[in-house]
């Protein structure tokens, strides 16, 4: 589809255009959205034909309207939507989207609240740290494996932050046995991987 | 008590049931049932369960590799979570389609799984990083189905480009399919809608997995899911997953990718994207001009001379190097070294030939002469920050937001 931004945008917002011509248009503005497409996107979020592809078109779009419009979606959608949304947003590395998630690490919906916590890992940041720790002591199942697998991801990102004592604490925290153990024997790795690292300090 | 020695390991050749790798396989069709004979021939792997969402295909799977262990123990699932949540599979066999391999490699390492996994391996440049990060987060061991990389010709090829007999390396050529048959960049087009079949017959939406939703039509199912977009990467990643990968190791380059791409000629062919790397060597993907050595052709050249290899395992060369053009094996054994390169590394926790990280590069490498041709100009790369120099919609195009729920 090779129509200009304004073109894409007119088929979004044609109630006459096909479910194929608004997918198309959504992945077109993927790659050449600017804030001008951001709205036209969010609108089609709550579409379940359509909100992957409004997804599609917002994830990638660098214009912090399109943070904005995915974290507004927080609050107004529900079930494989909403965790949808939250895996845009984890993607996006969106920090301003810690708080919105961590409420949601409580969700009756348990996908949902899985969603929350590899988003925050892929966030990472002090926050999430601490916020995944913490969700860490007091969620059961399969929200805490994924809490454990989130934080593990959050802990490498807190290494390339510099924070490497930070990070280190975390790994020790998820080598508990009561860890699930593929996320156990991981931090085990990544301790050793990071203790050993020729760039550690020394 | 009497124990059987088949149990003790003690009849000749047989392995100890402790000792072999258990497996599961996920997503057998045509070439995952390649792929399982060479798994099932190995006397130290135990298959035991098997996942599809076609019906038919679970069956079929099962009856092989029930005959072939005079049992009835495979177990089928619909639900590969099912089967990855199983404490007694060490390793799985991933032969989906491509829209589905980065994923579930992924989910398999968190559940603590080694991974066997078809090609392409990913369908974006962020699915490729995810797929190494992974895998070096776990500490598992994976295996991209590139086996020319266990083939004696083609590691001929690359080991007379590596040690010097070609003189300094000028350019390494990678055979892509010929445009006519499979083009450089595939179709946007859906197929017409028809009814969805029973969720225990096909689950459509399960087939479709993190990809954007679109209607129902038997082809896809029938294996025709190929050229399109959403599901494939065209002729650049169909070929280029193992020509450019040869080249990458023909060009010691294994942890790089190049840094420049030019795209040049129609997506029906004849087409090419040329590439240069940072040591001034050339990478060219193209779909003709080939000495008719086999599919999956790749040649490389030298200051001093030139070797050319397909799979016939036929090797051309310069009149220097004609000499030393007698591979140890021919490219029929390379899936059976393929798979036990994988196996051994299972055992021994070290890293495969076309382990996780080596498979990103070698995919990021195809991904970004993708872009390129898509974008139809010439892109800047940069290997230290995974990113276009200058080109923002390039960049936009490194990743495509999975379908609700999945995520990597």
């Amino acid at each position: 589809m090779s129509l200009p931004e304004d073109g894409l945008v007119r088929i979004l917002e044609d109630p006459q255009a096909s479910v194929f011509q608004k997918a198309k248009a959504c992945q077109r503005l993927a790659a050449i959205g600017s804030k001008a497409a951001v709205a036209p996107l969010a609108a089609l979020l709550a579409d379940p034909q359509l909100s992957h592809y409004a997804r599609f078109g917002l994830e990638p779009n660098p214009d912090p309207a399109a943070g904005e419009a995915l974290r507004a979606a927080l609050r107004k959608l529900k079930g494989s939507l909403l965790i949808g949304v939250i895996n845009s947003i984890g993607a996006r590395r969106d920090a301003q989207a810690v708080d919105a998630l961590a409420r949601l690490l409580d969700s009756t919906d348990t996908e949902v609240a899985q969603a929350a916590a590899a988003a925050l890992g892929r966030i990472s940041g002090l926050r999430a740290a601490r916020i995944l720790e913490d969700a860490l002591r007091r969620t059961k199942g399969a929200v805490r494996s994924a809490v454990a697998a989130g934080a593990l991801v959050c802990a490498e990102g807190l290494r390339e932050q510099g924070e490497r004592e930070r990070a280190m604490a975390l790994y020790q925290t998820l080598m508990r046995p009561d860890v699930p153990k593929p996320v156990r024997l991981a931090a085990m790795h990544s301790t050793f991987a990071a203790e050993t690292s020729l760039r550690r300090a020394r | 008590m009497i124990v059987p020695t088949t149990v003790l390991g003690q009849r000749a050749g047989a392995v100890p049931p402790s000792d072999r790798i258990v497996m599961g396989g996920i997503g057998i069709g045509s070439r995952g049932a390649y792929d399982l004979q060479s798994f099932l021939a190995q006397k130290d792997v135990q298959f035991v369960a098997v996942c599809d969402v076609r019906e038919e295909r679970r069956e079929i799977v099962k009856t092989t590799v029930d005959r072939h262990y005079g049992n009835r123990d495979c177990v089928m699932y619909s639900e590969y979570r099912e089967l990855l949540a199983r404490g007694d599979i060490d390793a799985v066999l991933i032969a989906t389609g491509d829209r589905w391999h980065a994923l579930l490699s992924i989910h398999a390492a968190q559940q603590g799984k080694d991974v066997y996994c078809e090609k392409p391996c990913s369908m974006t440049i962020a699915e490729s990083q995810a797929l190494a990060e992974t895998f070096r987060r776990y500490g598992r061991i994976y295996q991209a189905g590139t086996q020319r990389r266990n083939a004696g010709n083609f590691v001929l090829a690359v080991e007379l480009a590596r040690n010097g007999r070609l003189g300094k390396l000028k350019s390494l050529h990678a055979q892509l399919v010929e445009g006519r048959s499979m083009p450089a960049v595939p179709s946007h087009d859906w197929l017409p809608a028809e009814p969805e079949p029973s969720k225990l017959v096909v689950d459509w939406d399960r087939w479709l997995g993190p990809c954007p939703w679109r209607p129902y039509n038997h082809l896809y199912v029938q294996g025709r899911w190929r050229n399109y977009f959403d599901f494939h990467g065209g002729s650049i990643l169909e070929w280029g997953s193992h020509t450019a990968d040869l080249c990458q190791w023909a060009n010691d380059a294994d942890d790089t990718q190049p840094i420049e791409y030019v795209p040049e000629g129609t997506n029906q062919g004849p087409f090419a994207v040329r590439c240069r790397y940072a040591n001034g060597v050339e990478l060219v993907m193209r779909d003709s001009g080939w000495l008719g050595l086999g599919t999956c052709s790749v040649r490389f050249e030298g200051e001093d001379g030139w070797v050319e290899t397909g799979d016939t395992s036929k090797m051309e060369g310069s009149d220097n190097i004609r000499e030393f053009l007698r591979p140890v094996s021919d490219y029929k054994e390379a899936m059976h070294h393929h798979v036990r390169d994988f196996l051994n590394c299972i055992k021994t926790r070290s890293q495969p030939r076309a382990n996780a990280q080596v498979a990103a590069n070698s995919h990021i490498v195809c991904h970004a002469a993708y872009i390129a041709f898509q974008l139809g100009r010439k892109l800047v790369w940069d290997p230290a920050k995974a990113e276009f120099v200058g080109d923002e919609e390039a960049n936009r195009m490194r990743s495509r937001a999975l379908r609700e729920p999945w995520r990597i």
